[in-house]
């Protein structure tokens, strides 16, 4: 019951947060549990066996028994880390947060715990339904937590982060539906597992848009496309990150961001193997349009925020771009490139929220002449650019150049304009640097009256897990590899014929017949 | 013919004679001491014991199907399952008459006559397959229905609501009425049962069948407000006390769709293909017209009022499920689960704007709600709960309802249908998120009124905590409603 534990004991967290008698220990008491959770995930890389690619620690139950909808979580190669990011970064944001966070400290953490079940629901729900739930319950806490900690514009972004995703996923639900008559159709019983859907043949043709696997594609890519967020339907998230708080920005671009790349992984290219290979060109294009695109608007932000945000557009079309290669280098170097964008770019959130804690201010040209100031500081700030950038011995670089890798393997063309996007981060962000960092003093770092100081213990503290984390995953990217290695070969291998085994080895739940008490 | 009437048919309509024994009780109280007031709390008390031995009484003689006074009345499983909503929403509804300023007072007993007397027309409207019983029951729900929303303390709006809607519902009728005339005309008869069969068949070869049955169709359309008949719906909505307007939004439509089922149970829509057009179109155009108006009040009442329109469209779509399947079971469910779940969700939300009224003249406006977090966040999170259900946000039983009726409608091939509703929830987001922007972030003193609220505030918990347990527990309850229906 590992998984169900994992993914239900933040929302006892949340509720013991909720009714916790004293209000000036919650803080140290969501600390206690978001540590107690991720240690708790840490057992899963003990139980988890690296060289199969089947589905582990199965917890399987009838939760709806008339529509074959059940209560499905699984845990394998593509979300174990995913999972495992979310735990690691959680005590992190609350570490993070101590001092940012000041206001309705209570309902804060309610929102993040919530926020952490659903994400961890995401990633480890194998049905259509179940995994719905969870999908859609994570834009309510995330709602929350841009609106009320969030900047000056805040409710206009919060409404429309929270529109924009929901109008991707309605489209999505339909097409679950939709599928789960298919799964009635072909088996006679009706069911939302994944699994079940992965058996389907849906058919396609190609040269039209007009048919059924296209048309159920895009509603599910909808979906996805928008979460990530690729190219055109980006416009929510520099909102979004602008306004959000700064642990705001860091779950959202950690991990929420995720779920829509995950989602690519785990649904799509598996559910529309056809589809999703006859449109790939599509998908290369708007993520190679992306790269440039964010790296371009990103160089030319005078928010320092900004500048990351759309960094992430550039990101998140590197992963798109892996993924739609459809090998081993791509799709492995697409999902090593989610835990590094979650890792880099979480921690440039968390040190911009350090300095603007600060100074109240993100703009670029107010600062100057950082590097004297705040020595600690600057090293940090450093070595997170170097990741973001993608220099060798930083995670960054194993990621990008396994998908760049991967592209020049499936589409060269795509990869000779990807490439570009390396050399546009390293100009937007060491630019960047250069400014806030280098030459003259800004006006908001030479005020003889409140002089800046440089980070204390608990802001280290908070930033070296980061930092291990950016080196250890540049130096033994195998370490991390290793364990989704088998299943993504299988991805890659199987496409057109996708199936994942349940590996029941005595877990709990094994039984497939109906159980659950309702 | 023999009409003969026997033990089983009274033990069949105990819970409507039940209702209409407790409905006289206090009135007659009152009498007896000189047309003095009884204590309030009494007369609640007289009045719930009344519903919930009719609520009892429903669930044991009915729900296999019986019929009553010569095939008349019929107590199957949506008498029992939309009776029961309906009662339930009925005693929420006098909770809040009880507590709220525009209501409570001198009338109370009056006041409580009216409303179980529509609540014995609306029982009779549940159970009716003879038109003319339709006719009946209707009548019966809405005449109380008229003189409660103009008895209100509230001096402008309610007199100007109580006519509009008593106009209006007055057309509604005769044109219902006309319909069962056509209807006689061309079967030789008014029972439902007794044309059932044949239904299919005459609508393709009769005009006059065709003729009835659409200006049957259309009174529905204009009780349970579907654009382009849903003009009166943000009036009287406004301008009627809460505790009413909850009441209408509630049981008077659950009742109102229980009939419409009925008549869409004879498979029309199947023979005629215009008729089924048409309502398709008038789902849609009830979805579009309903979130989109509702985007541009601030009113908070009669924002509710118009997303009562958009979710009358949603059901819809379920109506017409069960009128084109073979088995119509599925989607009647459907319809019944999401009537459960819409009442729930929007008792609560109006129980909030009743809350929110400091003087029986005051009108709520959203902005009105800045700081109510801050200043009572339980009822805060309960409005919350209640909007994100509305909205069909996932785990609350909205998302279910909604789930189970486009599920039903795509099994049954009306997939375009299903994309407009789900669209249609999307544009309703815009508009159930403001309150809970206004309410959690932006600053202000949001006031609950002086009065004591405590009945009111323990129901608004109740519901809001069935919304989030049913919703776990969404699949048997749904599937006891589709199984009670067979």
């Amino acid at each position: 019951m590992i998984l169900s534990s994992l993914v239900f004991l933040p929302l006892l967290f949340a509720l013991i947060v909720a009714v916790w008698p004293k209000a000036g220990t919650i803080r140290h008491l969501a600390l206690g549990f978001s540590i107690i959770e991720f240690i708790l995930s840490l057992g899963l890389i003990q139980r988890f066996d690296s060289n199969s690619s089947a589905l582990q620690m199965v917890e399987k139950f009838t939760w709806i028994e008339r529509f074959g909808i059940q209560y499905f979580m699984g845990i394998d190669g593509i979300s174990l880390w995913l999972v495992l990011l979310t735990t690691f970064l959680t005590p992190i944001i609350i570490l993070g947060s101590w001092t940012a966070i000041t206001d309705r400290v209570r309902g804060f953490h309610i929102c993040l715990f919530m926020l952490q079940t659903a994400m961890l629901g995401t990633f480890l729900a194998m049905d259509a339904v179940f995994f719905y739930v969870f999908w859609e319950l994570s834009l309510v806490p995330m709602y929350f937590i841009v609106g009320i900690w969030g900047g000056s514009r805040r409710i206009y972004a919060t409404v429309k982060f929270f529109i924009y995703t929901m109008a991707g996923s309605v489209l999505m639900l339909v097409a679950i539906i939709y599928m789960m008559y298919l799964t009635q159709e072909a088996t006679g019983q009706m069911s939302a597992s994944l699994l079940d859907f992965y058996q389907l043949k849906i058919p396609f043709i190609g040269g039209t848009f007009f048919s059924l696997q296209t048309l159920l594609f895009f509603a599910f890519a909808l979906a996805f496309a928008i979460k990530v967020p690729v190219f055109p339907l980006h416009t929510w998230l520099p909102d979004a990150h602008v306004e959000a708080p700064t642990p705001g920005s860091v779950i959202l671009a950690g991990v929420m961001l995720k779920m829509g790349t995950y989602g690519f992984m785990r649904w799509v290219i598996p559910l529309f193997p056809e589809a999703s290979e006859y449109w790939a060109w599509l998908f290369m294009l708007i993520g190679t349009v992306g790269i440039i695109y964010g790296a371009l608007v990103a160089m030319i932000q005078p928010d320092v925020k900004k500048l990351v945000a759309y960094s992430s557009v550039s990101h998140m079309g590197y992963i798109l771009l892996g993924l739609f290669a459809f090998n081993a280098y791509g799709m492995g170097g697409g999902l090593y490139q989610m835990l590094n964008h979650g890792v880099s770019t979480g921690a440039l959130f968390l040190l911009i929220g350090m300095i603007y804690e600060r100074t109240h201010s993100r703009e670029i040209s107010k600062y100057g002449g950082l590097a004297s100031a705040l020595p600690l500081y600057t090293i940090f700030f450093f070595i997170i650019t170097l990741s973001s950038i993608a220099v060798p011995m930083t995670n960054g670089f194993v990621g990008e150049f396994f998908i760049l890798l991967g592209t020049f393997q499936a589409y060269p063309a795509f990869a000779y304009f990807a490439v570009s996007g390396v050399v546009l981060g390293a100009v937007y962000m060491l630019w960047m640097f250069k400014r806030m960092f280098f030459g003259e003093k800004g006006e908001l770092v030479k005020d003889e009256h409140h002089p800046l100081h440089d980070l204390n213990a608990r802001e280290i503290c908070v930033l070296i897990p980061l930092v291990v984390m950016v080196f250890w995953m540049g130096l033994f990217p195998n370490h991390f590899l290793n364990y989704s290695k088998a299943s993504i070969d299988n991805l890659v291998h199987n496409r057109s014929n996708y199936h994942l085994m349940t590996n029941v080895s005595g877990e709990a739940g094994s039984a497939p017949a109906a159980q659950g008490g309702n | 013919m023999n009409p003969t009437v026997g033990l089983g048919d009274i033990l069949l309509i105990s819970p409507i004679i039940a209702l209409f024994l407790t409905s006289l009780l206090p009135i007659t109280i009152k009498v007896l001491r000189g047309n003095r007031e009884q204590n309030p709390v009494i007369t609640l008390a007289q009045a719930l014991i009344g519903l919930i031995v009719a609520i009892g009484l429903l669930v044991v003689f009915g729900g296999v199907g019986q019929t009553a006074f010569n095939n008349s009345l019929v107590f199957d499983g949506v008498t029992q399952w939309m009776g029961i909503i309906a009662l339930c929403a009925t005693g929420a509804a006098m909770i809040m008459m009880y507590e709220n300023p525009s209501t409570k007072g001198k009338q109370f007993s009056e006041l409580i006559f009216l409303t179980l007397s529509a609540a014995s027309g609306m029982l009779m409207l549940v159970s009716a397959v003879d038109l003319l019983m339709v006719f009946i029951g209707l009548e019966m729900m809405s005449l109380p229905l008229y003189i409660m929303i103009g008895m209100s303390n509230e001096e402008k709006f309610s007199k100007e609501a109580s006519l509009k809607y008593f106009i209006l519902g007055s057309f509604a009728s005769a044109i219902f009425l006309y319909g069962v005339a056509f209807i006689f005309g061309s079967t030789g008869g008014t029972n439902i049962l007794g044309f059932m069969e044949s239904a299919p068949e005459l609508i393709v070869t009769s005009r006059m069948f065709l003729f009835g049955i659409t200006m049957l169709t259309l009174g529905f359309c204009f009780k349970v407000s579907i654009a382009p008949f849903h003009a009166w719906t943000p009036d009287v909505y406004q301008g009627a006390p809460t505790p009413h307007t909850a009441f209408m939004a509630t049981a008077v439509k659950t009742v109102s769709f229980a009939a419409f089922l009925r008549i869409i149970a004879t498979k029309s829509l199947v023979g005629s293909e215009h008729l089924f057009d048409i309502l398709q179109w008038l789902a849609v155009i009830t979805i579009i017209v309903g979130n989109t108006a509702a985007i541009l009040q601030n009113n908070l009442k009669r924002m509710l009022a118009y997303s009562s329109v958009a979710h009358s469209g949603y059901i819809l779509i379920g109506v017409i499920t069960a009128g084109i399947s073979d088995n119509g079971v599925f989607g009647a469910s459907g319809v019944i689960f999401y009537l459960l779940a819409y009442g729930l969700m929007t008792l609560g939300s109006f129980a909030i704007a009743a809350m929110l009224e400091r003087s029986e003249n005051h009108i709520v406006s959203i902005s009105e709600m800045a700081g109510l977090a801050k200043q009572r966040p339980l009822l805060a999170l309960c409005m919350t709960v209640f909007l994100l259900s509305l909205a069909g946000i996932p785990p609350t039983l909205g998302f279910f309802g909604k789930f189970y009726l486009f599920n039903a409608a795509i099994g049954e091939g009306l997939l375009w249908l299903a994309i407009w509703g789900v669209l249609g929830s999307v544009i309703s987001v815009y508009y159930y998120l403001r309150p809970i922007v206004v309410m959690y972030m932006e600053e202000g003193k949001a006031e609950i009124a002086g009065h004591s609220l405590n009945a009111t505030t323990v129901a608004t918990v109740v519901m809001a905590l069935a919304i989030l347990v049913m919703g776990f527990f969404s699949g048997p309850i749904f599937s006891a409603v589709e199984a009670s229906l067979f």
